[in-house]
């Protein structure tokens, strides 16, 4: 049983299950180090993945649906930004408004433009971007096997979303930007008292965080699952932010930690038709994933500290 | 002198209060005003969608019930929320805990054969709070000792409550037949409806009286948000967890436990969401499926934040909602709105709550208007 579940196919999924989460909780992170709580993103990927599905509905280009989804992503991100930036609103309950919103606003223009509730017609999904036979004999191609069904089988996001890890950990810790971004969320005041406008760093965080919820929208639903399907986000967006916190507001932190949940995820659902080994209820196993991150908030919190100065408004002056 | 400035000081908190009723009323006309908006640029008649949600939620003593029948778990949901709120708490997943007492009050109401209503009532509304509560001490004791937020840990845990609910329905508590559903609740264990507690007579005379589905669950639900403004405002249970809301530092300085408020604030919340559960299996459903509650702790969210988390603010804003979401249906079936326009105008009742600064910005105005138009 072991060899059939120890596969490459496990660890790929693992991958896959991981980039909207990773893409989103990449999104926190840089939200959050701007002292903004972003418990939008939920809704953010669902805005992203709706409008990218309705892209490729209409124009039959998946790419250009990736580009919607992630300007979708943006412009429901503003409202979060005018909300908690210049409003200086609550910045939990303004995510959550957005959240409900996303449900709203996509099962109305759902019924609106496609005259029925659920899900909508099957689009023309991203291809991966590469495709390798298999190679060798023995060892050799054994190797080959897993390192070709590991690493090289994925959708272009999946890779996009590791290049965003890696570049933004960078920038976070190597550049001017990067050192504003953690000033704004540790020390806001520091910063302006530096000539640099909080609402502006944040603002451009916000922004950032948006994007990247609507390319996980768009990896959803243009390299997954090919529809659209109301609410299928699943508190997707949710499990980012714990990812987030268990990534300790770093990005590869993050990837990483939503690689964690993938692989609980992916380990689920390879499991489920061994019913004569593990015999349980399938919810039993679609559970996991949310099981997974109460456990792992519980196991790290305390010994993890978010920026200080996350969820505070600031006042200039 | 002295009379003169009773008469500012009275003034003064005159407006006071009305600032405070203002802004919700204002943040809910807006909320409207955005969602028709949307209805018009959609291509739809929002006068017409409006008028056919009014009469849906308005029209006859059958609608009114369908109204109040609403409007009975989300003032339970709405006290849920607002409870937690008032400590700085946000149990965004009360739909779980809500699911959960409706779960214990399905599998408990089907085996109380025989036993007076009057026993059986209590007895489960007993119950579901305990359940509700059950679900919510995860979250709580994780809040308190290692803190961990309560928006993901009560959300994921509202999945995992769905997953249970899905299972028990379909599998172990299922009742024979096609659907997956559990049995339906002994006569006893049901909340009756106002029609059934009127002789025959007094209906024919009075059809106001005879309010559709309306149960009495309401005046449960009513009695509820009074105890729990009373022990908000009077009871040292509620004196410390509005301390925990307003300060913890300061709270914590005068001796008060956070950690403990912090549990218990979260187990009653709890509680109040597993009688919101209980209350629409006894009184409505009378058994549960799959997905029974559509989301009745999720608005318990913007019914709280639109009685700005006042225990009876909550009744006019739950039956707010209640009417928005009784008469959706009619708007879908007269006017062709979508009711997801509901959800939107839910949203933005709590997006305009939470940006305050642009509601008293907007009130502020159209004083200066009034004042400089008078003069």
């Amino acid at each position: 049983m072991l060899s059939d579940v120890i596969t490459p196919d496990l660890f790929a999924a693992a991958l896959r299950i991981a980039t909207p989460l990773a893409l989103a909780a990449i999104g926190g992170t840089i939200c959050e180090r701007s002292g903004i709580v972003n418990i939008a993103l939920e809704g953010i990927m669902l805005v992203g993945a709706f409008f990218g599905t309705a892209t490729v509905l209409a124009t039959g280009s998946p790419w250009l649906g990736v580009l919607v989804a992630l300007v979708a992503g943006v412009a429901i991100s503003a409202v979060h930004a005018v909300a908690s930036v210049n409003l200086r609103a609550d910045q939990v309950v303004s995510g959550t408004a957005i959240n409900l919103l996303a449900l709203g606003l996509t099962g109305f223009l759902m019924e609106l433009w496609y005259g029925h509730p659920g899900t909508t017609q099957p689009i023309e999904t991203l291809p991966p971007v590469f495709s390798f036979g298999a190679m060798g004999e023995g060892f050799i191609g054994e190797v080959w096997r897993w390192v070709n069904g590991v690493f090289l089988s994925h959708t272009p996001l999946v890779y996009l979303a590791i290049a965003i890890a890696l570049v933004a950990q960078w920038a976070m810790y190597h550049t001017r930007w990067g050192l504003r971004l953690r000033g704004l969320g540790e020390h806001p005041r520091a910063v302006d008292t530096a000539g640099v406008s909080v609402a502006r760093g944040r603002w451009v965080a916000v922004l950032m965080s948006g994007a990247l919820g609507g390319l996980a929208g768009a990896n959803l639903s243009i390299e997954q699952v090919g529809v659209f399907q109301e609410g299928f986000t699943n508190g997707r967006g949710y499990i980012a932010l714990a990812a987030n916190i268990f990534g300790r507001w770093t990005p590869v932190g993050s990837y990483l930690a939503s690689l964690l949940f993938g692989f609980a995820d992916a380990l689920q659902i390879k499991l489920q038709p061994f019913r004569d080994v593990i015999d349980l209820p399938p919810e039993f196993f679609l559970m996991v994933p949310y099981v997974v991150t109460v456990v792992v908030l519980a196991g790290v919190i305390g010994r993890a500290v978010g920026p200080a100065a996350v969820g505070v408004p600031y006042k200039k002056g | 002198m002295n009379g003169s400035r009773d008469a500012v000081t009275a003034q003064r908190a005159w407006m006071a209060a009305l600032q405070k009723i203002g802004t919700p009323i204002v943040s809910a006309i807006l909320a409207i005003a955005v969602g028709s908006l949307i209805i018009w640029i959609s291509g739809y008649d929002p006068v017409a969608a409006f008028a056919a949600l009014f009469k849906g939620a308005f029209g006859g003593p059958k609608q009114v019930g369908e109204t109040v029948l609403r409007a009975t778990p989300l003032i339970l949901a709405g006290l849920a929320v607002g409870y937690g709120f008032r400590a700085g708490l946000f149990n965004i997943g009360a739909e779980g805990q809500l699911m959960m007492g409706g779960l214990l009050t399905a599998w408990l109401g089907v085996q109380m054969v025989g036993v007076s209503p009057l026993i059986t009532v209590p007895v489960l509304l007993v119950f579901a709070s305990f359940a509700g509560a059950a679900w919510a001490f995860v979250p709580a004791i994780l809040k308190a000792r290692v803190g961990a937020h309560e928006v993901i840990t009560t959300m994921m845990l509202s999945h995992v409550a769905r997953y249970v609910v899905s299972w028990l329905t379909a599998g172990p508590l299922k009742a024979p037949g096609q659907i997956p559903q559990t049995e339906t609740l002994t006569t006893s264990a049901q909340i009756p409806r106002f029609q059934s507690i009127f002789p025959e007579g007094v209906l024919e005379a009075l059809p106001f009286l005879g309010m559709g589905r309306a149960h009495i669950g309401i005046l449960i639900a009513i009695v509820v948000a009074v105890g729990v403004w009373l022990v908000l405002r009077y009871t040292t249970l509620g004196y410390e967890n509005r301390a925990v809301g307003l300060s913890p530092w300061a709270a914590e300085t005068a001796g008060v436990s956070v950690q403990w408020t912090t549990v218990k604030a979260l187990c009653i919340s709890g509680g109040l969401a597993g009688l919101a559960g209980a209350v629409e299996v006894m009184g409505l459903h009378h058994r549960i499926f799959d997905q029974f509650s559509a989301g009745v702790g999720f608005t318990g969210i913007a019914v709280a934040l639109l009685a700005k988390n006042h225990p009876l603010g909550i009744i006019p804003a739950a039956l707010l909602f209640g009417a928005l979401s009784a008469g959706s249906g009619t708007m879908q079936l007269e006017a062709g709105v979508s009711q997801k326009i509901i959800l939107i105008i839910q949203a933005l009742v709590i997006f305009f709550v939470a940006a305050e600064g642009l509601v008293n910005w907007f009130i502020r105005k159209r004083q200066k208007e009034a004042t400089s138009g008078a003069e």
